[in-house]
């Protein structure tokens, strides 16, 4: 598994380092002192996990995961920094306190090997330059922030230059615009059911005819959204056998 | 306690008593036909029975509270209460009256209820200013009361400020040095050593904060190069330091932790938010009547720094705590790249506190 480790202290990098050697199957194939060198990293490297500090110069550790398309695994390393401990424990992300214990460190890799398993099984048929159902994101709102699953996700609202991401109570907002994410998603799951929405199919809980030969969709989360004529075409032919 | 008891019991001995000689002296101006051992008897009755109805208007108003009342919700249960005390008053006298056989002619050819309209009225007239005595005695106190307990708040905030802000040092400092201290260990383990020696220091020193007003500028700077060192270490090349100090202002007496909060606060929003980092400089010299403290940094100041930094505002408030308008606190831009935070410290007033 190869690891990039993001700390703009030298020897908190040494250190975490020397804690990796216990376990060989992570390989820390590079090192990055700032945000903007970590994205440039991560963007080259194409590493599996990444250990992120949050405060660093210039940009943080959260911005740098808003800025990618597409978020590796992270764990979090940080020092002590109240607002980011909160935003850590609404959503149970994975992070460590420096300086790290080594059980926590074993308790963050197990997990994570958990995940790796259960999500190689699901990817072995998939293709690589689409975000799969089994990809994450990573979601900053304000103070709170997710890493999110795309199967988790119901719907991408167009809100401006801005995409309204639907998923369980939440709906934060992404700055991407709904072209781009359609380009992205895989066509199999998302569907632009119309000019400002892409739905997930597998989230659909009931299918109504509309006026004008168009579709109204229920979602599970209870959203409706209409699908247009030309659209409709399109999702029976997907849907039919 | 017993004090207020005592109070009472002899403003309600005298009072009653000025009521029964004003009585008397009535009596002797109108020259009244009546007995002297009849007038002294309906004295009497009207002094035991004024003290003994007003003495229980009193116990029925402290268990029911009223004296905590507001003016509008005290006065219509005040009435209340004056009828029904005029009322209790002239029935106990006039049933003694009755008892003691101590009828005045007049009164005689009187019916009862005519009695007992025109005496509740008068003796009204006496419990009304027992009443207006009571309550605003009561009233004063309250207010009075008030005042005391708005000022020992305040006394009580005021040590609590000075407190939490002496005892204010950065945990994310702290972890960020045991850190860097572990990694050290393997790799310049002399180092190491060093830097737990100085992160003690720092510690013991935030500690000792809270029980001084002012340590000596020698001491404070001590601390500081401490803590420089520190952040030196986890900084490497990225922080340059440099002192320029009059030796002359090393016995002056400044304010624990103050020096040390302004260049935590260089390095948190200046150094660490470049990514080449930057250079902190420390200025110590006497200006006019004054001890100057600066610490510049490289760096912008924004907007926002000005009045959140708990630091900075905390820095303005300890200074007006302890020298009233005599210190001052500054922050600005002195030139596109670099920041400076100057303290001026009066020379005579900060020998107040040594």
């Amino acid at each position: 598994m190869k690891a990039i480790i993001i700390d703009d202290e030298r020897l908190a990098r040494r250190e975490l380092r020397r804690l990796l050697q216990d376990y060989p199957e992570i390989e820390v194939v590079d090192e990055a002192a700032n945000a903007d060198e970590g994205i440039a990293k991560i963007e080259s490297q194409n590493p599996d996990l990444v250990f992120l500090d949050i405060q660093m110069p210039g940009k943080t550790g959260f911005d740098l995961l808003t800025s990618l398309e597409k978020a590796p695994h992270v764990i979090f390393t940080t020092a002590y920094d109240e607002y980011a401990l909160k935003a850590f424990e609404v959503n149970a992300l994975d992070y460590l306190l420096k300086p790290v214990e080594p059980k926590r460190l074993a308790d963050a890799i197990q997990k994570l090997h958990i995940t790796e398993a259960r999500e190689t099984v699901a990817n072995e048929n998939a293709n690589r330059s689409l975000l799969t159902e089994n990809d994450q994101v990573f979601v900053k709102d304000g103070e709170r922030c997710w890493f999110v699953k795309l199967s988790d996700i119901r719907l991408f609202e167009s809100v401006g230059n801005y995409a309204k991401v639907f998923f369980g109570n939440n709906k934060p907002l992404i700055l991407k615009s709904l072209n781009a994410l359609e380009e992205r998603l895989d066509e199999k799951t998302f569907f632009r059911a119309n000019r400002k929405h892409i739905i997930n199919l597998r989230m659909i809980e009931k299918i109504e005819p509309y006026f004008n030969g168009g579709l109204l969709l229920e979602l599970k989360g209870g959203e409706k959204i209409e699908v247009s004529r030309r659209q409709t075409v399109k999702f029976k032919e997907m849907m039919s056998l | 306690m017993s004090n207020r008891n005592r109070l009472y019991w002899i403003l309600q001995l005298s009072g009653w008593a000025f009521v029964c000689l004003v009585v008397l002296f009535f009596a002797h101006v109108y020259k009244v036909k009546i007995s002297n051992s009849v007038l002294l008897g309906r004295l009497a009755v009207l002094f035991v029975s004024g003290i003994a109805t007003t003495h229980l208007l009193r116990i029925f108003l402290k268990w029911k509270g009223w004296m905590m009342l507001s003016i509008e919700k005290a006065i219509p249960r005040m009435i209340v209460a004056l009828i029904v005390t005029s009322l209790l008053h002239t029935l106990i006298i006039l049933w003694a009256i009755d008892l003691f056989k101590l009828y005045t002619e007049n009164q005689k050819k009187l019916n009862f209820f005519a009695r007992l309209f025109g005496s509740t009225v008068d003796n009204g007239l006496y419990i009304l200013p027992w009443l207006l005595i009571y309550y605003f005695y009561h009233f004063i106190e309250k207010s009075r009361k008030q005042q005391l307990d708005t000022l020992q708040l305040k006394a009580l905030i005021k040590e609590l400020e000075l407190k939490t802000i002496k005892a204010h040092i950065n945990p994310h400092f702290i972890f960020n040095s045991l850190n860097s201290i572990r990694a050290l260990i393997d790799e310049n383990p002399q180092r190491a050593r060093r830097a737990i020696t100085e992160l003690s220091n720092i510690l013991r020193s935030s500690m000792q904060a809270d029980k001084s007003e002012t340590v000596s500028f020698e001491k404070e700077l001590s601390i500081v190069k401490d803590y420089l060192a520190l952040e030196n270490m986890r900084f490497e090349d990225r922080l340059k330091v440099e002192y320029q100090i009059d030796e002359k202002t090393l016995d002056q007496p400044v304010p624990p932790m103050m020096l040390q909060t302004l260049v935590e606060n260089a390095i948190k929003h200046g150094i660490s938010k470049q990514i080449n980092g930057g250079t902190i400089r420390i200025i110590s010299d006497f200006s006019d009547q004054y001890h100057e403290l600066a610490v510049q940094n490289t760096g912008i100041l924004n907007g926002s720094m000005n009045a959140e930094g708990f630091g900075l505002s905390s820095t303005q408030n300890r200074l007006s705590l302890l020298y009233g308008d005599k210190a001052s606190f500054q922050i600005r831009q002195i030139n596109p790249s670099t920041v400076e935070a100057k303290l001026l410290l009066p020379v005579e007033a900060a020998k107040v506190f040594s």
